[in-house]
């Protein structure tokens, strides 16, 4: 009798374990499944990190094409990430069915993307919003062809050029690319002839510095010597040591990343003594240089590669419009931002897919997504961006100067005008040259397309003038 | 039957309903599940099982697993992909064979591991501890600045190039699933047989009295050395099956991050026995995939943070409420139903027998 009581326990036990288990997975992949006629986009940027300031910046872009485009009612003016509701294009509602939370290392953007594409079934991913998150994304969207990518605002080369997987778009420039016309610059208005470049040693350092070599070396400029400090140095001064002497070079090329760019030019400084800004020059992330850190008042008058977008830009019709649209929409959010405008062109180019596409995605959507879209800073081609064979934007570009601002501080101006800006740099950059590195590219003598074309901008308006 | 042997028994049930569960979760639940949830769960729980096993039978807490898993992933990511138009861009693209990388990877792994296990074979308590999380802070490190073996962006497309008896896990993700489905059935059953070899018992005698051991005249260094190998052996293992199941490696999965993940994961689970380590890494991606979807952007209610912060929080109520993990509770009570078992007197006992 007992044995047979002990048999009915085991019996009892096993099949309520056994139902139980199926219960509980079963209730969670029912939870995970999708609606249908709806068309589920994720927007992915970075809440930590070391660009964490801008997650609000990309979901803003974005959500601010939405609100144009697509009829999208804001949720909350001053903060994005609160959502968005009644997006509609293409005769379906669209849904954010969730934001991605980077932290711009490829590990947690393949985390994120898995959630956001996987578990919450998104069709879309507007992101995301660094360089090698950007190639971590592409690498595994490849295979996986009914997906479909739009990057946020990364700079890495590789994900259209190398990669390049049919799924995978960007509307605006790599890192590269933003670079276009700072070589030529120098050049010929501070007659720099031998620089040494310094960048961070990562996809997006390599772009970035690939960029500035190549505009740089096209003209006839030649690069002395190379260092890379890795990306999250705080102590640069080893690194700087590793720079030529001033007098050695005539200029400096600073491509060192947002929180690094004080520290790096302090340790120069403490090496060679006060900066003269006319020996130096570099990226975008020059801009990040506030009147807290002591040295940024002596990089007054410096030249520095673009983002992409034209702050300043004065006497354009679209760009007003655009700007009202904004100040509108999320009136503490900064249009002429490229961590904001970028996503917002992302934005904007699916809401046309979807609607070239009734509202279909997978292939279809990537087959109807536009290979030309309107864009607020571009001049070129009746103001439209293209994009390549390779689904990347060929853009015009706006070198930028650092100024004394109306508080005293350091600010930027517009100093020129590249236009169309292609990521191959007239076929220096191909798909089969190695990816920028710390050897790539050459330094090689070159006609640019846009070589000898670059026009100066004076306040804010593009004068007829070319730069000499 | 005796409350052991009914114990035994219950786990040998519920052991058998878990495996008949893993063997129908492809029709039972979503791609998602399948694909994150569960095969990540078997990987990470290899990776976890590696840590245990140093633990629980070896008395070694290594923060070196995750470095060790890398290792491995880093190994066969470079060896594996190559240089073609439209291919990889990171590493040092070799393009071997993928067969022969996988076998190259986990004996680089395992050599590494006996030259980190005799470095830190004499090493007990914090001192280890501090010795094994060195070994991983040079792995992220090298992997990380020696940017000809990858740097700091991915090395990508290692999923591409498996072995042929492995097949096609980019498009087939069902046949990774009982990939790693199968590996972490035969690392369990590896161990459980190990740890009851004379090797094993002399390891546990090590771990519990190292300085009787010695005295008797067991080796106690080269015994910690061979667990460390050992230990090495099975992290490659989940290294290669990680590397297989991501399709890419970065700095970030060597990290600090990483290692304190699979510590965590240990923990959570239960550092006492092996079975913890699986049980351990199936909570930790639950909570981190179901809390990161529910916490609002800004943080949690009240006290603010994100999956971080939930995770710090469980792990402090599990090593508070049961210092053993997940599977310290359950053994917890079992030892409750044994104190209130009615005590048979000895007369009566022996009278019985």
């Amino acid at each position: 009798m007992k044995r047979r009581q002990g048999w009915a326990i085991r019996l009892l036990v096993s099949v309520g374990v056994i139902a139980v288990g199926i219960a509980a997975i079963a209730s969670v992949s029912m939870a995970s499944s999708a609606a249908t006629g709806t068309v589920r986009v994720a927007v992915m940027s970075d809440c930590k990190g070391a660009f964490g300031f801008a997650q609000e910046l990309g979901i803003g872009g974005a959500q601010t094409a939405f609100a144009q485009f697509a009829k999208g009612k804001v949720r909350n003016k001053k903060k994005p990430s609160a959502g968005m509701t009644g997006i509609t294009a293409g005769g379906k509602n669209v849904n954010i069915v969730g934001y991605g939370c980077g932290d711009d290392t490829p590990a947690t953007a393949l985390k994120e993307v898995r959630r956001l594409m996987q578990q919450l079934k998104a069709d879309v991913l507007v992101g995301p919003l660094s360089g090698d998150e950007a190639v971590a994304i592409a690498n595994w969207v490849k295979p996986r062809p009914t997906k479909t990518v739009i990057i946020g605002t990364a700079g890495s080369q590789d994900p259209t050029l190398q990669i390049a997987p049919k799924n995978l778009f960007r509307y605006h420039g790599d890192g590269a690319q933003w670079n276009a016309g700072i070589g030529e610059i120098v050049y010929k208005k501070l007659g720099w002839r031998n620089a040494a470049i310094i960048m961070d040693d990562y996809s997006f350092g390599w772009t970035s510095g690939a960029g500035i070599i190549a505009d740089f070396c096209a003209i006839g400029g030649k690069i002395t010597k190379r260092v890379f400090p890795p990306l999250n140095t705080t102590d640069y001064s080893s690194y700087i040591r590793q720079l030529p002497k001033p007098g050695d070079v005539d200029g400096y090329f600073w491509v060192v990343g947002g929180t690094g760019t004080g520290p790096a030019l302090k340790a120069f400084e403490q090496a060679y003594g006060p900066i003269d800004a006319k020996q130096h020059s570099g990226n975008l992330f020059l801009w990040f240089l506030t009147g807290k850190d002591d040295v940024a008042p002596r990089m007054i008058g410096a030249y520095v590669g673009g983002f992409g977008t034209a702050p300043g830009l004065k006497g354009v019709t679209a760009v007003n419009q655009y700007r009202a649209f904004v100040a509108k929409t999320y009136p503490g959010l900064p249009s002429d931002d490229g961590f904001f405008y970028n996503y917002y062109q992302g934005a904007r180019a699916l809401i046309e897919g979807l609607n070239q596409s009734n509202g279909e995605v997978g292939v279809r959507l990537q087959a109807n997504l536009p290979r030309s879209i309107f864009a607020p800073f571009e001049l070129s081609d009746n103001g439209k961006v293209k994009l390549d064979s390779n689904r990347q934007a060929v853009q015009d570009q706006w070198p930028v100067q650092i100024i004394k601002g109306k508080d005293g501080g350091p600010a930027i101006t517009l100093t020129g005008y590249v236009p169309n800006v292609d990521q191959t740099f007239g076929g220096l950059f191909t798909k089969n040259s190695p990816a920028p590195g710390r050897t790539q590219p050459a330094c090689v003598k070159k006609k640019l397309p846009w070589q000898g074309k670059i026009r100066v901008v004076k306040d804010g308006i593009v004068t007829k003038q070319i730069l000499k | 039957m005796t409350l052991s042997s009914t114990k035994a028994l219950v786990e040998r049930t519920i052991g058998v309903g878990v495996l008949v569960l893993a063997l129908l979760a492809p029709v039972l639940v979503s791609d998602f599940w399948l694909d994150t949830v569960l095969t990540q769960t078997f990987i990470l729980g290899i990776g976890a099982a590696s840590l245990v096993f140093l633990s629980a039978y070896g008395g070694m807490i290594s923060l070196a697993q995750a470095g060790l898993m890398g290792i491995a992933g880093y190994a066969l990511g470079n060896m594996v992909t190559q240089n073609v138009p439209g291919g990889e861009t990171k590493g040092l693209l070799l393009g071997w064979n993928p067969s022969l990388a996988v076998v190259l990877a986990i004996l680089l792994t395992v050599g590494l591991g006996f030259i980190f296990g005799a470095v830190a074979s004499r090493s007990f308590g914090i001192y280890f501890l501090m010795l094994t999380l060195t070994y991983s802070v040079i792995a992220y490190l090298f992997v990380s600045q020696v940017t000809q073996v990858g740097g700091f962006s991915p090395i990508a497309g290692v999923d591409e190039y498996t072995p042929g008896f492995i097949g096609d896990v980019v498009n087939d993700r069902q046949r990774l699933y009982y990939v790693a489905l199968g590996v972490a059935i035969v690392i369990y059953g590896l161990i459980r047989y190990l740890v009851r070899t004379p090797f094993g018992i002399s390891l546990q005698g090590i771990r519990d009295e190292p300085s009787r051991m010695a005295s008797l005249g067991y080796n106690v260094a080269l015994h910690r050395t061979l667990a460390f190998g050992i230990g090495a052996f099975v992290a490659a293992i989940g290294g290669v099956l990680f590397a297989w199941w991501s399709g890419q490696l970065s700095p970030s999965n060597i990290g600090l991050a990483a290692t304190i993940e699979l510590l965590v994961i240990a923990v959570i689970g239960g550092l006492g026995r092996i079975e913890g380590a699986w049980l351990g890494a199936f909570a930790y991606i639950v909570i981190n995939n179901e809390v990161t979807n529910r916490i609002p952007s800004d943080g949690l209610p009240v006290i603010g943070g994100t999956f971080n912060t939930v995770i710090g929080i469980v792990f402090l109520a599990i090593v508070i409420a049961s210092p053993d993990g997940l599977v310290g509770i359950w053994d917890r009570i079992w030892d409750l139903a044994r104190s209130r078992e009615p005590k048979q007197p000895a007369a009566e006992a022996s009278a019985a027998g």
